[in-house]
């Protein structure tokens, strides 16, 4: 059993007088993909924040690789990796450049290169940031969050407004980030890359969890309790007939 | 605040942290030069305003000439040394032609005078404290109200050292013969000293006000914020690349003077170069402040207006502070921006050095450390 790189006990998030998170706790384990999943305003973006130390926690207490949160900010950014929503940077900078400026950040100087290869961009190397397309901007985000080598993997929303192609690509991306070990916490509005990706998801409404299981158990717990889906189901969806007559190959 | 505090055992050794802004000004600084708007309004904008002011008060050589009639009621010695002195300097050029008031009149009317200085007959005459008194009186017309202004500004601030010497009880009659100092009243030096300032607050207050909120709004800064580097690493790199985007501009617009508006810089450049430079960490410190403050543009822009133009205008950018009222004089000296302008200019073209302008260092280091102390306290990533 591997240990818990994360531990959330009865965390709290108040803006004004409204509670977001509403002491919400979980585990994550080390080398496991955690989604949060749930629908906009459940507090999914929040809960990371907090964790990335970058949102004062309001109550209860976040342990991430045994460094308490609240206490020492600083050191859990540097154990962690984050690929914000929308992946910006600023115009007129080399791809070059910004991997070798977020290695910098943490004191490091890395060959951009190699990240770049990983992300497939090392074509792009001297391109400008905003000569991008949306799905490159995501692999890119993505390179500049494992500079450093993180234990943990925060994304949020990685494949929101991405073609198919670069969806997949995405997730072909974080199931190779996992393979290296590292911890990988997700949010999603998309359960198909839910059930694909996730070890575990914790599905969050209202600032609570109300559901935390393996995607497989949590299927079956709901058949269980008589579920029927009104439509039979086919053995392919549009997105498969998409993907078959379109290619898996990345557009951009 | 999200400014995290200072965690007591720091793994990130203080060589790395410098490490981070070495890189973070390399880069930005390279961004700049690739930027063809930032090139436009931190290089090329001041030096347009350059060759229009220049070209406005730099004519005929470096220096702005009055035309002006002379015509003297008095017969007091005090005069004719007025009259001397008048004719030696390099900033009136009196028309021999005028003697009445009436011819001076329609010389001026014609546009052919700038003004006429008149002495009463009365001129010179000792008071009951022993100490000569007099008053010219400036005639000007209409449309060349700025010329008069001008010229009265300047005979005033010439009477005005003469005065404290007639009281410190010196000889009267020596008291003003040196006192045209025409190297230091050019037009054109008081104007370009004003452009450099009005050039570090455009670069200084302006880049950041319009840079931060964007890349808050991109969340650009909220992205920096999850990586360990903390507020001064961000601003002494941001500091770092402006000095050297600064004195490049300011290089390039000194160069420019010189060689087209003929301004004779006297002073030490290294002593030049270390003043600019602190008035560039120092100016852009209130851009630092503003727009780090401000969550987007709409709170940027206005309160950098506010703050800026009345600036700009108070501390002698566009046109010199010698011709405001005294009041005005007094109460703007201690202004941010108002030791930059004075201090280039007694460094560059009076030739004064570091050790002379200790006010004006004096003014610039207290707003330093407030501007900044705020700059860090109002400081939001997103």
């Amino acid at each position: 059993m591997a240990r818990n790189i994360v531990s959330v006990k009865q965390l709290r998030k108040i803006y004004g007088d409204k509670e977001t998170v509403k002491g919400i706790s979980f585990d994550v384990e080390e080398g496991e993909v955690f989604g949060i999943l749930g629908p906009n305003g459940a507090g999914k973006t929040t809960t990371l924040e907090m964790l990335e130390a970058i949102r004062p926690i309001d109550g209860g207490s976040a342990i991430l690789d045994g460094i308490n949160v609240a206490d020492d900010p600083e050191a859990v950014k540097r154990v962690i990796g984050v690929q914000p929503q929308t992946a910006a940077f600023q115009d007129k900078q080399k791809l070059t450049e910004i991997i070798e400026m977020f290695a910098a950040a943490y004191g490091e100087r890395v060959n951009p290169l190699e990240f770049l290869k990983e992300v497939q961009l090392d074509d792009k190397a001297n391109s400008y940031a905003e000569n991008l397309s949306g799905g490159q901007k995501q692999r890119l985000s993505i390179a500049t969050a494992i500079v450093h080598s993180p234990k943990v993997f925060f994304m949020d929303e990685p494949t929101t407004g991405l073609d198919p192609q670069a969806r997949r690509n995405l997730w072909e991306l974080i199931q190779l980030i996992q393979s290296k070990g590292v911890t990988v916490i997700m949010t999603t509005h998309y359960m198909e890359e839910a059930e694909l990706l996730c070890d575990r998801v914790a599905i969050m409404d209202d600032g609570k969890i109300i559901a935390l299981d393996t995607p497989k158990k949590l299927i079956r717990d709901l058949l269980k309790r008589g579920f029927k889906k009104h439509e039979t189901v086919e053995q392919a969806n549009l997105e498969d007939v998409f993907i078959d007559m379109t290619g898996k190959g990345l557009r951009d | 605040m999200n400014v995290p505090k200072d965690s007591l055992s720091d793994p990130i050794s203080f060589r790395k942290k410098l490490f981070t802004v070495m890189v973070f000004t390399k880069i930005s600084t390279k961004r700049f030069f690739r930027d063809r708007l930032a090139l436009f309004f931190g290089i090329l904008f001041p030096l347009i305003f350059l060759f229009v002011f220049g070209s406005i008060f730099g004519k005929a050589g470096n220096s702005v000439t009055f035309n002006v009639g002379l015509i003297n009621h008095s017969n007091r010695p005090i005069a004719s040394q007025f009259i001397h002195e008048a004719t030696a300097s390099k900033i009136i050029k009196i028309d021999p032609t005028v003697t009445t008031l009436s011819s001076a009149e329609t010389k001026m009317t014609r546009g052919q005078l700038d003004a006429t200085l008149v002495l009463p007959s009365n001129y010179g005459a000792v008071d009951a404290n022993k100490v000569p008194t007099g008053q010219v009186i400036v005639y000007y017309t209409e449309n060349n109200a700025q010329a008069g202004q001008t010229l009265v500004a300047i005979l005033q601030s010439q009477f005005q050292s003469s005065n404290s010497q007639y009281i410190q009880g010196s000889s009267p009659f020596s008291a003003t013969s040196k006192e045209i100092n025409t190297k230091s009243l050019t037009q054109f030096d008081y104007t370009f000293s004003g452009l450099l300032g009005f050039s570090i607050v455009g670069l200084g207050i302006f880049g950041p006000v319009n840079v931060f909120p964007e890349l808050k709004k991109q969340g650009i800064l909220r992205r920096l914020h999850t990586t360990p580097i903390r507020v001064w690493q961000y601003f002494t790199s941001t500091m770092a690349s402006q000095a050297i985007i600064g004195l490049i501009s300011l290089a390039i617009m000194f160069i420019a003077a010189m060689s087209i508006f003929h301004l004779k810089v006297v002073g030490n450049y290294l002593e030049i170069i270390v003043f600019l430079v602190f008035s560039i960490v120092m100016i852009l410190g209130i851009g630092l402040a503003i727009g780090g403050w401000a969550k987007n543009e709409r709170q940027a822009a206005p309160l950098a207006n506010i703050i800026v133009f009345p600036m700009l205008f108070l501390s002698g950018t566009f046109f010199p502070r010698y011709a405001m009222p005294l009041w005005l004089q007094h109460s703007t000296t201690y202004l941010p921006l108002t030791p930059v302008i004075d201090g280039v200019r007694l460094l560059a073209t009076e030739g004064q050095h570091l050790t002379q302008i200790g006010p004006q260092l004096g003014i610039m280091a207290i707003w330093t450390i407030v501007i900044y102390a705020i700059a860090f306290r109002v400081f939001r990533w997103e």
